[in-house]
């Protein structure tokens, strides 16, 4: 299963673990942005796009589905398209054509009442500026999303006053947003979100106008909150390593285009073009890939006593247990045995990180395969073995890309 | 004569699109170009009186203007034989009429009813609760002022038709402005008429609403409220459009109503802002008010004027220093409640006890003050300045009286009277192409239509002549604007002592009611045409010196520093650099300068100038409404030429 989506490979809809799914969505922003799509400009350049017609495409043809309460990241630089995506999930943006199914049901459809519903219980966002009333102390900032939904006073402070506590803000419910440090107005936001209790948390940015120490400390908030409440999140960042970091699955996105969707071991391990490899380039392969990445059969004649992991362990701590044992080590998932992970192919990993390019890759890759028997360091088999083996998991390999 | 002036028309045309091609680039110079206009004018003129003026060549035929007074008195007469009977009036404007009649007579009975210690304790208590203790005691002052002049209860009855003229305006600016933030389409649609409202003088506005609701204070309210009424749409527009996008996004993805999100983000998060727009707004309702005295509208305005139709200074300058101080009153507590500075930090939870005993002492005072027999402030109890200050006027007549008369003679012998009859005595195809001419050299093509029309507009009005005797006087007191404003201006960007001492002066000029100027110019070159020019260029000069100084200062220091650093000198450094950095702003100043300097010219027809202000309001005293209401008109086409004229290539509004 490859990680490149080839258009037509849509997932299928309505997948009872499936919250949100985006189909074909395009959003061009311009006066005649319906002449664009179904034309053959559907495929032009963007500047010959803008050109032609005076639309600018923010978001083209994109596809993903995300799953019950996993964290979905998208990432790209700044002009990708990413903050017009998630705005298009809750119809901020109104989406120029496609579908976005939140349980099943088309967002797109919904008229105003129903789409304020939806807005006031079953999702939230927290924005990169944080969109804080100035005028309003920080509880009432919280208990905004109850006020408008009709809760009474005493119900929706005690709700926000749990919230703020949550986030660690408790003591500071009288002050005003202006009185706060960026990252402390980010945890309101962050608490706002909570406060409605939505069943899918959109984050639009949320932590790139932090300092670094604080934004790090925002993430480990995030990751906390993530593991204590299970809600399905949407994640948008130009941050890799915020990406690596908190995403279950990364896409990543391209003047507009998905250009891959997976774990984030397959998007650093096997980009899938030359410009994910090298925004992946900077990366610590080694802090990043597990051992289920690598796992293989064992080859006629190894050693089959090595040390034991679990396939969740990153290579950095198996490289210790390799460097002690000269037997490869032993992947071993809930007493199932998954694979072995040997020296070569650590150093494998490793090193296609240092290459430049796929022919050196695949030199490589060629003697080694020579060296060792029938192919079993392929790649590809080795993905192979990982998704024999998934049962579910995080590990899981791709759903969608875009149609490129 | 077609031969003269098709020059002019074609070095016009030839010019802002540069398509003369092959031309020398002298003539690409707009100075030049515009030059040229001019030098043509006047050949024609010349050409006109050698050829004894012959009916082809001469002002604009009146045939149509006579006409359409004529038609306009016939209106006005059906209105004044139908006012009871057709149901319009009898179902909408009388009512209208009959109940601001009867709001503004209500405040002023209410405003009675408190007594003058009842008024003055409510006043300062209200003064201090929103602007502090120093506004406080300015608001004192201002009432010393009302009581010791003699004049509390004129100062009473301008207050009550303040607040119902504001009243009225904020009712229908704050929803409209409202309105406007939040639809593109519907501010695209309502800018152009709240541009065209703001250049068009007060003194425009005054008859239509006569013909509508009589004369009295029904209309002087009305009037007011309508000029009053743009800055509040325009500033509410902008404050709800400067609400954090962000803010907005996020009650929005929680959930928000559309009402919701006005009621809980925009407005709370625009207040500020809107505050202010009211407060511009009452400082244009209490200039306003007081020129409505011409329509009938009572109190200081009224003082004023009578006192002037009777060249008194002292009684004019007696009701000028009410009507002043009641201005910077207003202002200051309006405005404090805009800034929210210098409130006094009251706790929250003294907050109510504070209001409530404000309201027991307030009533106690009434109650007093009821008991006592007190009402308005007796009129014998107070401080006539008048006689002193007559005595002063005779002095300083006597004193300066033939210097100040040789230099009107002179302005009038010298500049006014050959630039009056140059536009006068010159064939009027001629100065409507000339005057087009103009506006599309300096600001484009369409403003040349726009000003050739108006002028033709002028002429089918039937008060040529008196229109081009006011443009006459406005294109002199705006160069004597423009140059004293752009000296005065570079002089204060320079030099920081002289602009801390002339801020403050010109912050309170600027929150003068226009009238008022009328009577420094009066005491100084009596009557005519020249204290009308004197108080044109004295009321214009501020905004003008003001953003001079702000455009220069604007100039980021980076580049003054590059320039420094090649080795301009001063004078170098203004004109290659801050200057023409400036150009916006200098645009700007010249078009408000301008718009400003008619808006007084014509007015100054109250103490003399004669021309259009004059139809105005003669055409109201004789009942003839006709011509008052097509000399109105033919301000508002002089407006828009000028307008146009001074726009820029750019657009200078921001």
């Amino acid at each position: 299963m490859s990680t490149r989506a080839e258009g037509e490979a849509v997932p299928q809809e309505g997948a009872s673990d499936t919250t949100f799914s985006v189909r074909h969505l395009w959003k061009i922003f311009g006066r005649n942005a319906d002449s664009v799509i179904g034309t053959d400009l559907e495929h032009a350049d963007r500047d010959r796009i803008k050109d032609e017609t005076g639309c600018t495409v923010a978001v083209r043809d994109v596809s993903f589905d995300v799953r019950t309460g996993e964290t979905f990241v998208v990432m790209g630089l700044s002009g990708s398209g990413k903050s017009t995506l998630i705005r298009c999930l809750t119809r901020l943006i109104e989406p120029t054509s496609g579908q976005v199914l939140l349980d099943g049901e088309d967002i797109g459809e919904a008229g105003p009442q129903r789409l304020r519903e939806l807005r006031r219980h079953r999702m939230a966002m927290v924005f990169q500026h944080f969109g804080l009333l100035p005028n309003r102390r920080i509880i009432d900032n919280v208990a905004y999303g109850l006020e408008v939904r009709g809760m009474p006073r005493p119900d929706r402070y005690a709700r926000a006053r749990e919230m703020i506590d949550m986030v660690g803000l408790g003591g500071y419910e009288n002050s005003r947003p202006g009185e706060l440090s960026g990252g402390m107005q980010q945890r309101v936001g962050l608490a706002r979100a909570l406060a409605v209790d939505p069943q899918v948390l959109l984050f639009d940015e949320p932590f790139s106008a932090l300092d670094p120490l604080i934004r790090r400390d925002m993430q480990n908030e995030v990751v906390r909150l993530q593991r204590e409440l299970h809600k399905t999140s949407v994640f948008i960042t130009h941050d890799l390593q915020e990406a690596l970091k908190l995403g279950d699955r990364i896409a990543i996105m391209r003047d507009g285009e998905l250009v891959q969707v997976g774990t984030p071991e397959e998007v650093v391990g096997r980009p899938a073009d030359a410009y994910v490899a090298d925004f992946t380039s900077d990366v610590a392969r080694t802090t990043v890939l597990t051992a289920r990445w690598l796992v293989r059969e064992p080859f006629p004649g190894e050693r089959t006593d090595g040390p034991t992991t679990e396939p969740g362990t990153v290579l950095a701590e198996v490289l210790p247990m390799l460097a002690a044992s000269t037997a490869p080590v032993r992947v071993v998932e809930g007493g199932t045995l998954l694979g072995y992970v040997g020296r070569d192919d650590v150093l494998r990993a490793i090193a296609e990180d240092q290459l430049e390019n796929a022919a050196a890759a695949a030199a490589i890759e060629g003697e080694t395969s020579e060296e060792l028997s029938d192919g079993a360091t392929d790649p590809a088999s080795a993905s192979h073995v990982a998704d024999l083996g998934d049962d579910g998991g995080p590990g899981g390999s791709a759903t969608a890309g875009s149609g490129g | 004569m077609a031969a003269v002036t098709r020059p002019a028309a074609g070095s016009g045309k030839a010019a802002p699109g540069g398509a003369g091609g092959g031309g020398p680039s002298l003539l690409r110079n707009t100075w030049v170009q515009a030059a040229a206009v001019v030098a043509v004018l006047v050949a024609g003129y010349w050409a006109t009186r050698a050829l004894g003026g012959p009916a082809w060549a001469g002002p604009f035929p009146t045939a149509v203007g006579d006409a359409f007074m004529a038609w306009l008195d016939g209106v006005y007469g059906w209105i004044v034989v139908n006012r009871n009977d057709s149901p319009l009036f009898l179902y909408f404007f009388n009512y209208v009429s009959v109940g601001l009649g009867s709001a503004v007579v209500l405040i002023d009975q209410f405003l009675g009813f408190l007594t003058w210690p009842g008024v003055t304790v409510l006043g300062v208590l209200t003064a201090w609760r929103v602007a502090g203790w120093r506004v406080a005691l300015l608001v004192l002052a201002a009432f010393g002022v009302f009581a010791l002049t003699g004049l509390w209860n004129e100062s009473m009855t301008t207050l009550a038709l303040i607040i119902a003229s504001v009243f009225i305006a904020l009712l229908f600016g704050i929803p409209l402005g409202v309105l406007a933030g939040r639809s593109d389409r519907f501010h695209r649609g309502v800018r152009p008429v709240l541009d065209f409202m703001q250049i068009m003088p007060a003194f425009a506005y005054l008859l239509p609403f006569v013909l509508l609701f009589g004369i009295g204070n029904p209309a002087a309210a009305v009037v007011t409220a309508v000029y009053a009424f743009p800055p509040v749409v325009r500033i509410t527009a902008l404050a709800i459009r400067e609400v954090p996008g962000g803010a907005v996004e996020a009650a929005t993805s929680l959930g928000s109503t559309p009402w919701q999100v006005l009621t809980k983000v925009q407005l709370p998060l625009a207040r500020r802002t809107i505050l202010l727009g009211v407060n511009q707004t009452i400082m244009l309702a209490v200039s306003m008010v007081v020129i409505a005295s011409v329509i009938g509208a009572g109190g200081l305005g009224d003082a004023i004027y009578q006192a002037l139709s009777k060249v008194n200074v002292g009684q004019a300058f007696q009701a000028g220093l009410a009507i002043v101080m009641l201005a910077i009153a207003l202002d200051r507590v309006t405005g404090a409640v805009g800034h929210g500075a210098r409130t006094p930090d009251v706790p929250e939870r003294l907050r109510l006890p504070l209001l409530g005993g404000g309201l027991v002492l307030t009533v106690a005072v009434v109650a007093v003050a009821r008991l006592m027999g007190v009402r308005g402030w007796p009129r014998e109890v107070a401080v006539d300045l008048a006689a002193p200050v007559n005595a002063v006027y005779e002095a300083v007549q006597a004193a300066i009286g033939p210097t100040t008369a040789a230099l009107g003679a002179w302005t009038l012998d010298w500049v006014l009277g050959p630039l009056g009859s140059l536009l006068t005595g010159s064939p009027w195809w001629l100065v409507t192409l000339a005057a087009a001419a103009l506006a599309w050299i300096f600001s484009g093509f369409g403003a040349g239509a726009v000003s050739g029309l108006a002028f033709v507009g002028a002429g089918l009005l039937g008060v040529w002549d008196n229109a081009m005797d006011t443009l006459s006087q406005v294109l002199v007191a705006s160069a004597l604007t423009i140059a004293l404003g752009v000296v005065i201006g570079v002089l204060m960007s320079r030099n920081d002592v002289l602009a801390a001492i002339l801020k403050p002066v010109l912050d309170a000029m600027q929150t003068l009611p226009p009238f008022v100027y009328l009577i420094p110019a009066v005491a100084l070159f009596s009557i005519g045409r020249v204290p009308a020019l004197v108080a044109a260029v004295v009321f214009a000069l501020p905004p003008v010196i003001r953003l001079v100084d702000d455009g220069i200062r604007g100039v980021p220091a980076p580049t003054l520093e590059a320039a420094r650093s090649q080795g301009s000198t001063k004078w170098q450094l203004l004109t290659k650099v801050e200057l023409p950095m400036a150009r916006g702003s200098m645009l700007l100043a010249v078009n408000q300068g301008i718009i400003l300097v008619l808006s007084m010219v014509v007015m100054g027809a109250l103490v003399g100038a004669g021309s259009l202000g004059f139809d105005v309001v003669f055409g109201l005293a004789q009942n003839q409404l006709g011509l008052g209401l097509a000399s109105g008109l033919a301000i508002v086409c002089l407006g828009l030429f000028l307008d146009r004229l001074t726009q820029g290539r750019r657009a200078p509004r921001a």
